[in-house]
């Protein structure tokens, strides 16, 4: 959707993913949308580049967010919610619903 | 001129810039070692960011620090002579949602030196903690203040901008600025 803007499927998925669930990593955005890992690595790696996000490592994983400081985030975040807006409705509570509860390590599904 | 060794972090800063304003690249000093030349160097950082106001491509960046003996790594410049590593952080310049409201310009032997004043440098930190409770910032924050005239009540406007007055409420009394 945002596509002609940014210039790419994977920026709009990656930064629609980080806006819905504050933070994610590269495999896990791939994987959310099904897409290739390279893909999203290298486009999260230009938003951070070009000061949109930010990174930090949490043991092997590098976890991604927007930049606090970027000075059009709010803009940005406004952008991103309405052309969230106009995906199916199905895949916006997909995006939405996240689950942030802690399940113990070897307990069945 | 001075050698880059014997220079101030001040003087190195204005060395570099002053290639840049040859160059017609205007160039602005950001983040952290605006905390150290405004602290008298009681915070020390190691970094210098510069901000390319009119967004000037990388190349031209490069070739400018190259001129100047720097080598490029992983995005950071580095000097042989100098523990500072110099950095081009992409723009706009700004603070939280707004621009940078100030420029001053310190005069050195070296050159001039076009850096965020203390007042957008305390807005600069206290970002950090505001959004991502970086107390270190704030530390940051208040030793700028107390050593510089910095605008109190500008900086309870913009972080009522930011969303975050009651923050600001919490730590008015540790901005203890120099002007007061």
């Amino acid at each position: 959707m945002l596509e002609p803007l940014l210039g790419s499927t994977n920026a709009e998925r990656s930064l629609l993913f980080l806006l819905t669930r504050e933070q994610g990593y590269a495999s896990e955005i791939a994987h959310f949308f099904d897409t290739d890992l390279y893909g999203i690595q290298k486009q999260l790696d230009k938003l951070e580049t070009g000061g949109v996000l930010v990174s930090y490592k949490a043991g092997r994983t590098r976890l991604y967010r927007f930049n606090p400081r970027y000075s059009f985030l709010k803009a940005l975040r406004l952008l991103l919610e309405k052309a969230l807006s106009f995906y199916p409705a199905d895949a916006q509570e997909r995006l939405r619903i996240v689950r942030r509860r802690p399940r113990r390590r070897g307990k069945p599904l | 001129m001075k050698p880059i060794v014997d220079m101030t972090r001040l003087e190195f800063a204005a060395f570099v810039a002053a290639e840049f304003r040859r160059r017609k690249i205007n160039v602005v000093l950001s983040g952290g070692s605006c905390v150290s030349i405004y602290s008298r160097e009681k915070y020390v950082s190691m970094d210098l960011d510069f901000v390319n106001e009119a967004f000037a491509k990388r190349p031209l960046i490069k070739t400018a620090m190259e001129s100047l003996g720097f080598r490029e790594e992983n995005r950071y410049f580095r000097h042989p002579d100098t523990e500072f590593l110099v950095e081009f952080p992409p723009g706009p310049l700004g603070v939280g949602e707004e621009p940078v409201k100030q420029i001053d310009e310190i005069s050195t032997d070296t050159g001039v030196l076009r850096i965020i004043s203390p007042t957008d440098c305390v807005k600069d930190r206290l970002t950090w903690f505001y959004h991502d409770n970086d107390t270190e910032c704030l530390k940051q924050a208040v030793l700028v203040a107390e050593t510089n005239d910095v605008d109190i009540t500008e900086i309870e406007r913009w972080s009522k901008v930011e969303g975050k007055s009651p923050m600001f409420d919490r730590i008015k009394h540790r901005l203890t600025t120099k002007a007061q």
